[in-house]
């Protein structure tokens, strides 16, 4: 794979590209998996994989200028402009995946259908969103993953605040909570929008998701006009990492078959 | 040199298994545990304490702002300096501050400020602060705004008191199409500003240009002061001009008895309480509210910091509070305020489980000691 930098009306933002075959684009999650990981490979053998890093994740600038959900998805839509992006799958995971659906509601073309993963984005009342913002790395991964001592978590997060990921880490946190401290993690006008979305869609959740109760992809299956949702077993919030076998599977047969 | 008393006004009757259940006693202490019929007892046996100091000479009594706590039980420190502005005569009354971001919109700051100054007859100190870090989880107010949203209040504050309203203020945060507050205050041009900070170098610069009071953060090491202010004095001096020592201001737990054993014996189980219980969960990070880079620093800086230590050992090696005979705290205290070259010292006469009793000897011995002398 490779790694270039774009300018997106102003905003220097890192992509990089890997893979062979039509082209799929992976919005990532809150925690910033913008480096090459085992679950982007899987899909790279199907799709060429575009991989950008949201602005204020990794080496992506402009953040200054984000205020809310709404900017990140027009900064999207001029990305996917930059790129000759268009009628692509969408993979979205968590924050992507809420940033998938914002941009499909103002351009519902960019999208040929969409993959939502553990999707933040909705407030479900009486099933709330845990505390992603918390210092405590320990009970992060309890919160993130159905086994916390599994074998991705520490692919996935850094082990203490001196592990040197621990820069990108807190980058990543802040350009979320940016976008996610207030309304939490979701916009309250995106669920009135939402059939607008008439793509195939596929919600794809852990069910022991315990940062984002599976009510709320039971919310997005419901309310999207054209989705399906599956359940992956034994699997917390970190679909990808936590199961990147069923997680890639899920998708490719999704995006080629269905 | 200034003496101040500070009051936090803590919940002082935690469970006694408050240290294995709860993980803090900010934001998410379940407040079933507030009873109001005690708090009752509690704000006003502490309201006379302020009262006393001026009693017994104190320049000033403090006050500020927490939300959802038990560490201070004071969300509006504003109410407090208004009882202070009718019942004292003579001592500043400093409240230390308000969390700008907190106020919406923040005219309400100038406002309220306004009211104690005029009702106190320009005995106003006016803090200004951005707030603790738990109150961002306790406002939900976004802490990657903090900074923006503290500038952009305090020059609206400083305008709204200098300049002549109606005015449109057309900001990032706040669009307030007419800025006329009344009252305005008596200070001319302005009360007086102290602003808290715990070693940003931001919070440093931006005090010293414009020529404020900066008011260390306490619960650190000594020596975590005494950097900070050498710090700002080279501010100072880059700014042009040479720093007052009552431009500074080091706040302090201290306590005083007949001797140092007697001193230790009455405040060593009600200091702990506070270490080891008020201040659990006091500090936490939210994201966007310190930047990145110091992050690490505070990291290392918690490291010393009051809730760590374990002895009177640890506390007096680190200057976390000055405890001890009248000739030892005679002595420490001149010699740290020497070394750290402040003009104000913001005493914690009552912390934590401290009561009443205790509170009012130490506050009278200390002031026999050292206040107007």
């Amino acid at each position: 794979m490779k790694t270039t930098f774009h300018e997106i009306r102003g905003r220097r933002t890192q992509v990089t590209v890997g893979g062979d075959g039509p082209p799929l684009v992976y919005l990532h999650s809150a925690g910033g998996e913008t480096q090459w990981a085992p679950f982007h490979a899987m899909l790279a053998e199907r799709f060429t994989v575009y991989l950008p890093a949201h602005p204020g994740f990794d080496s992506s600038e402009g953040l200054e200028t984000i205020r809310d959900i709404q900017d990140l998805a027009w900064h999207y839509i001029d990305l996917f402009a930059e790129l000759k992006l268009s009628a692509v799958p969408v993979v979205g995971f968590s924050l992507g995946a809420w940033i998938a659906c914002e941009m499909s509601v103002l351009r519902p073309q960019l999208a040929s259908k969409l993959v939502l993963t553990a999707a933040a984005g909705l407030h479900v009342p009486g099933s709330p969103m845990a505390e992603l913002f918390i210092d405590d790395l320990a009970k992060l991964r309890k919160l993130l993953f159905f086994d916390p001592a599994g074998p991705a978590v520490n692919e996935a997060m850094p082990e203490s605040l001196d592990d040197p990921r621990i820069y990108l880490w807190l980058k990543a946190r802040e350009a979320t909570a940016r976008v996610g401290w207030n309304p939490y993690l979701h916009n309250p006008r995106l669920r009135q929008h939402l059939w607008r979305i008439a793509q195939p869609a596929l919600v794809l959740w852990g069910r022991q998701d315990k940062l984002i109760p599976l009510t709320h992809g039971e919310a997005y299956a419901r309310e999207l006009p054209n989705a399906r949702l599956e359940v992956i077993e034994n699997c917390g919030h970190m679909v990808p990492w936590e199961k990147p076998a069923e997680f890639a599977e899920a998708a490719v047969r999704f995006l080629r078959d269905e | 040199m200034q003496f101040f008393a500070f009051h936090l006004m803590p919940w002082d009757r935690l469970p006694a298994d408050f240290g294995d259940r709860y993980e803090t006693a900010w934001t998410w202490l379940p407040n079933s545990m507030y009873d109001p019929q005690h708090g009752h007892a509690l704000y006003n046996r502490y309201l006379d304490e302020l009262v006393l100091a001026e009693e017994l000479g104190f320049d000033g009594v403090c006050v500020n702002e927490h939300h959802q706590n038990a560490y201070g039980t004071m969300p509006s420190p504003n109410l407090m300096g208004a009882i202070l502005a009718r019942q004292t005569k003579r001592v500043k009354i400093a409240v230390i501050g308000n969390a700008l971001p907190l106020y919406n919109p923040p005219t309400r700051v100038a406002e309220e400020f306004a009211m104690i100054d005029v009702i106190s007859g320009g005995r106003l100190i006016a803090g200004l602060v951005v707030g603790g870090g738990p109150e961002y989880y306790s406002f939900t107010v976004n802490p990657t705004f903090a900074r923006s949203m503290f500038h952009e209040a305090m020059d609206l504050v400083l305008r709204a008191w200098t300049e002549p309203g109606p005015f449109e203020h057309y900001g990032e945060h706040w669009k307030l199409k007419y800025v006329n507050p009344w009252p305005r205050p008596i200070q001319q041009p302005h009360p007086t500003i102290w602003i808290p900070g715990a070693g940003s170098k931001e919070t440093i610069e931006l005090v010293a240009a414009r020529r404020f009071g900066y008011m260390g953060i306490p619960y650190f090491h000594i020596d975590f002061f005494r950097k900070n202010f050498d710090a700002f004095r080279e501010a100072c001096e880059k700014n042009g001009y040479t720093a007052s020592p009552y431009q500074l201001g080091w706040l302090c737990p201290i306590y005083v008895a007949e001797t140092d054993e007697q001193a230790w014996a009455e405040y060593e189980k009600h200091l702990f309480y506070f270490a080891h219980h008020l201040l659990k969960g006091l500090v936490v990070l939210p994201p966007g509210y310190t930047s990145i880079r110091s992050i690490a620093g505070i990291h290392k800086a918690l490291g010393s910091f009051l809730s760590n230590a374990k002895s009177r050992d640890d506390i007096e090696r680190g200057a976390y509070a000055i405890v001890g005979s009248p000739a030892t705290v005679r002595q420490k205290i001149a010699e740290y305020a020497k070394e750290l070259g402040v003009g104000n010292l913001l005493g914690l006469f009552q912390l934590g489980t401290l009561p009443a009793d205790l509170t009012r000897k130490n506050m009278t011995t200390f002031a026999r000691l050292e206040v107007g002398g």
